[in-house]
């Protein structure tokens, strides 16, 4: 079960945020859920084998071989053509520092 | 009047010249046009582009040149669907005003075939939903009886085919959100094995479970539409290029196939659809299948291990809603750390919300191996099981929600309850395998009830020949036309 | 008490296929900001990733060039975390089972560097702050990356620079990447920390990133070592941390806050299949591999007798050594012809890119010849440099280049007759000589130059000349 910590935590991991007035309708919430899910707890590690993919494809490959890309008119079409050709975030301060 | 198929029947018309596609196009927008303030099964309409395929279809008629099936069959896609230069929102604030700048495979496919695209419908936000109440243009209504749900998440195809506004569409299911609708809404929905349909272009919700497929209003039609959509496409590396006839193989007797119960299915159902449900058991007696039982062992964590899988994937593939390259963006901010949680915090809706949230917890570090690692194992488990199912039984039946048509503003009062009405669905997108609903009879309300038909992988061609001879015998008892839209 | 550094690098090197990873977006460096994307390297919702067949062949060349075990049966994970320039908001990796692992270098003085493992990935887009604002070019999202992780094996900053400058070589060699650090196809982080001397535990590392050169490796990782070395001797304790290399002051700076631990939810991405290589393809890749530097250069020093600052800077360039070994193969004198091409040769390919091209307007079979007739004796050093300079101008062979004449050598006796002769002539030059003036020889010599027209051999003459008076 979660409290209220770990509910801000995920939030955070997930790039939400949580109002105040919100948390305790949210840790209502995902607790519910988890109850749901715990439900496989009464399953044994031991009891089940390793399982792949749904696909069962094997080696789904493109050829290295290139293909003439967006125009940039369209890339940034959707960001109004962006800034000499960059998409731009405006104001950005980010004490990450480097590149 | 028994008709088993609007698409041939449109085919034919266009063909023979009794109508021409303009004609018919126009017909079908101006009844949109009456009936979509009520039903909301549209949210965008595209009367150029409608109009000018259209055209081009009269010019091939006038050209003597031959029809392909789906040609000028006026039709809709759920807003999920990419389409190029056409808005495609999801039905959420994060990508309201989105136009894509490519075209999803389904739509590339269809539109070589002339398809006229009457519009863009309705959905639950991102596809997170069974009502179509999560949308930002509220919910499509049921035809059937417009103070209730058209269902969801694909509830504007659904609403919109059931309201003869449109001929057929294209929706999605990634725990029930083709079927479900279809149930509610007295049609026939298929979810193809998983890989049989490009999903390229498919905005994603849960990417090991998402399928796109057809809302038909006959067996046939939905026939018509896979065998046209189930192409191999390399720019889907799950794309399995499987292309099975389904068309070919609706006409041939069922006589002697064993049917698959499966006694879990059946609890929790409401009286009504256990009724119907058994007639319809009745019916396929009386075209000679065999009714078998059969187990699944696993069967309590079908719905746990789908949840904890399906909200995992949503949790990642919903990262990329940022605000920088596309879609929404918050108006005010402090950096770009404040502005991606803004613009993700408004954008999305709670639902939405709560399935990334809840996948975030299942794949964080502490919990990843008692949640998403072991929920993953138990998928292969059951894929296990049910393949050894099949070994007695060419398909199996049951129910496909619980319920009839909810009210609208229905609050599903438990939590759990509502992820619990996609019990009966969510088995086919766990495992891949493909999956029919269709109606089998009516509530005391004279709601829809639909009924579902499973499956092994690739069978695709199968349960849609089950599901036409089912059709054929009780075709007047399970279906019920509107009198609204466009009359054919 | 002496403190011992302890250092682990994580090599990031851009593979040279033709397109990206993960779509058939060019993966070609400079072009205009976001001319090289489509919806897939985008991240666009709705768009699906593809891999691209040469990736996982590079990149097992690369583990097999390096002594990796390869994975028969793999996959790709999604590494889930937010950043600008990162437009799906998770990475595609590989997590648990990585392409190759369990691999190896062998450094000049016989220690093995282990490499724990190589795994493919896609790279991120590039980021440019401006006046606080951030500015996003996706060209380079998408370009496919191996990342090499070794062990925390090495010990020194030489070693360091010994190691990467090794992995550098062999990728080239192997061709599957141009590995240059200004063009960001080759970067490393490097992983720090000491013990005292002698100490099996491992202290509490550091990563440093924002090297852009070898030099600045070797730098950053001396003053990593100090500042730890200073911390522990007043008692303190190493924060696990990121610094980034601050190349101005030479100095490491903390980056990201210990709080900053990322959660990056990996999970198998399913939207892409397994990855299954058969034995036999694997041995078909070996196959395909040139010889690997270390090998030639132990044939180079070995078998050719090459002292190893020439045989290293032959090897250095693919090119130029398959020039050389051409250039060898009849006259079989090695010392010469690598004399020719590191002198007069390489002269004229001034850069580095240059000596990669080796675009050498001589053929290696010119060479040849011009070496065969030093050796022979039929002209001396000095016209034979002269030759090659003016075959290097022209690209004609020497035998185009000099008389008839030219080539006749001079027989040892007509040699010692012209030295008795230059002996007789120069009488005040002896005489200096024997009294001790050794350069007065040099008056004799360049007498004995002139009369045969510079074709004596100068060194031969000298001894005989010594000889003559000695007696």
């Amino acid at each position: 079960m979660v409290k209220r910590d770990d509910v801000l935590k995920i939030a955070k991991l997930a790039m939400l945020y949580i109002e105040e007035e919100e948390i305790e309708s949210w840790i209502f919430d995902m607790n519910k859920l988890i109850g749901f899910a715990d439900t496989i707890k009464s399953v044994e590690d031991d009891e089940l084998e390793d399982f792949d993919d749904i696909s069962n494809i094997v080696n789904a490959f493109h050829e290295d071989e290139v293909v003439k890309s967006l125009d940039r008119e369209l890339v940034l079409k959707s960001r109004d053509g962006g800034e000499d050709g960059y998409f731009i975030i405006k104001r950005e301060r980010n004490n990450r520092g480097y590149l | 009047m028994k008709r088993l198929s609007n698409i041939k029947h449109l085919n034919n018309l266009l063909k023979t010249k009794q109508i021409s596609c303009t004609e018919l196009t126009k017909r079908y927008l101006t009844e949109i046009e009456k009936e979509n303030k009520t039903l909301n099964a549209y949210v965008r309409i595209t009367q150029d582009a409608a109009l000018l395929a259209a055209k081009r279809v009269d010019e091939k008629i006038a050209k003597g040149e031959e029809l392909m099936p789906l040609e000028g069959i006026p039709m809709t896609l759920k807003d999920n669907i990419s389409t190029k230069n056409i808005e495609t929102t999801c039905c959420s604030k994060m990508l309201e005003e989105y136009i894509p700048v490519y075209d999803a495979t389904v739509w590339e496919i269809l539109q070589n075939q002339n398809a006229v695209l009457l519009g863009k419908t309705n959905m639950d936000e991102f596809a997170m939903g069974s009502t179509n109440e999560t949308s930002i243009f509220g919910g499509a209504l049921n035809p059937h009886d417009t103070t209730r749900v058209a269902g969801g998440s694909s509830g504007g195809v659904a609403s919109a085919v059931a309201g003869n506004i449109a001929v057929y569409g294209l929706g999605s299911d990634t725990g029930g959100s083709i079927r479900q609708p279809a149930s509610f809404c007295g049609l026939v929905g298929l979810k193809p094995t998983y890989g049989a349909v490009s999903r390229y272009g498919l905005i994603a919700c849960a990417s090991s479970f998402d399928q796109i497929g057809p809302i038909t209003s006959s067996v046939e039609d939905a026939a018509i539409v896979y065998d046209a959509i189930s192409l191999y496409d390399k720019k889907d590396a799950t794309s399995c290029g499987k292309r099975c006839n389904a068309q070919s193989t609706l006409e041939n007797s069922i006589k002697g196939m064993k049917v698959g119960i499966l006694n879990e299915y059946f609890e929790g159902v409401s009286d009504d659809v256990k009724e119907a449900v058994d007639k319809a058991l009745n019916a396929f007696e009386k075209l000679g299948v065999q009714i078998v039982k059969i187990n699944i062992p696993e069967m309590e964590y079908t719905l746990p291990v789908y949840y904890i899988l399906a909200c995992a994937e949503i949790s990642s593939n919903m990262g990329r809603y940022d605000g920088i390259c596309y879609g929404y963006t918050t108006p005010k901010y402090n950096d770009t750390t404040d502005m991606i949680f803004k613009t993700r915090s408004e954008g999305f809706g709670r639902e939405v919300k709560r399935r990334i949230l809840f996948g975030t917890y299942v794949l964080s570090a502490e919990r990843y191996d008692s949640y998403y690692k072991k929920a993953w194992k138990l998928r292969g488990s059951i894929i296990k099981s049910f393949k050894a199912a099949f070994a007695d039984c060419d398909v199996i039946l049951a129910p496909t929600v619980p319920d009839t048509a909810y009210e609208t503003n229905f609050t599903l009062s438990d939590l759990a309850d509502n992820y619990l009405s996609n019990i009966c669905t969510a088995l086919a997108n766990l495992t891949g395998l493909p999956a029919v609903s269709m109606p089998c009879g009516f509530d005391q309300k004279g709601l829809p009830i639909g009924i579902q038909i499973i499956g092994d992988k690739f069978e695709d061609a199968k349960i849609l020949n089950a599901a036409y001879q089912y059709e054929k015998l009780t075709h007047d008892t399970i279906y019920k036309s509107k009198e609204i839209g466009v009359m054919l | 008490m002496s403190w011992e550094l302890v250092a682990g690098f994580e090599t990031h090197i851009e593979l040279s296929t033709k397109t990206k990873i993960f779509c058939q977006c060019s993966t070609e460096f400079g072009a205009e900001p976001n001319t090289l994307c489509c919806p897939v390297c985008l991240g666009l919702p709705g768009t699906l990733p593809k891999l691209n067949r040469n990736v996982v062949y590079y990149a097992i060349k690369a583990g097999l060039a390096t002594n990796c075990h390869i994975r028969n049966i793999t996959k790709m994970d999604r590494k889930n975390y937010v950043y600008p320039d990162l437009p799906k908001a998770y990475q595609i990796s590989q997590h648990d089972k990585p392409l190759c692992e369990r691999g190896h270098i062998i450094l000049s003085s016989g220690k093995k560097i282990n490499i724990g493992r190589i795994h493919i990935e896609e790279d991120a887009g590039k980021l440019v702050h401006q006046r606080g604002d951030t500015y996003i070019d996706n060209n380079r999202g998408g370009v496919p990356l191996i990342e090499i992780v070794s062990e925390p094996d090495i010990r020194s900053a030489d070693e360091a620079v010994e190691y990467l400058e090794q992995l550098r070589l062999i990728m080239k060699y192997i061709g599957v990447s141009d590995v240059k650090m200004q063009e960001g196809s080759l970067r490393n982080d490097v992983n720090v920390s000491v013990r005292k001397t002698g100490e099996d535990k491992f202290g509490t590392r550091v990563e440093i990133k924002n090297m852009n050169s070898m030099n600045f490796i070797a730098k950053a990782m001396e003053y990593e070592f100090s500042r730890q070395v200073d911390i522990l001797k007043s008692g303190g304790t190493i924060e696990q941390e990121t610094r980034r290399y601050n190349s101005d002051l030479n100095i490491t700076e903390s980056m990201r806050d210990k709080e900053d631990a990322e959660d990056y939810r990996y999970f198998r991405d399913p939207d892409l299949v397994t990855i299954s290589t058969t034995h036999e393809e694997i041995e078909e890749l070996k196959n395909e591999l040139p010889e690997l530097p270390q090998k030639k250069l132990n044939r180079f020093t070995g078998e050719y007798g090459l002292p190893s600052a020439d045989a290293e800077l032959l090897v250095k360039y693919k090119k130029i050594s398959e020039y050389f070994e051409k250039a060898c193969y009849e006259s079989k004198s090695y010392k010469t012809t690598a004399n020719y091409i590191l002198g007069s040769i390489f002269r004229r390919l001034s850069t580095d890119a240059d000596k990669e091209d080796a675009n050498i307007s001589i053929s290696p079979e010119y060479l040849s010849e011009l070496v065969v007739l030093t050796e022979a004796k039929k002209i001396n050093s000095n016209i034979a440099r002269n030759t090659l300079e003016k075959m290097l101008d022209t690209g004609k062979p020497a035998s185009e280049l000099l008389s008839k004449e030219d080539m006749e050598g001079i027989d040892e006796s007509t040699l010692r007759d012209i030295c008795e002769k230059a002996v007789k002539n120069n009488q005040r030059a002896v005489e200096s000589y024997l009294e001790g003036k050794e350069k007065a020889l040099g008056a004799v010599i360049g007498y004995i130059m002139k009369e045969t027209r510079g074709k004596a051999d100068a060194e031969l003459a000298g001894k005989i000349v010594k000889e003559l008076l000695n007696n």
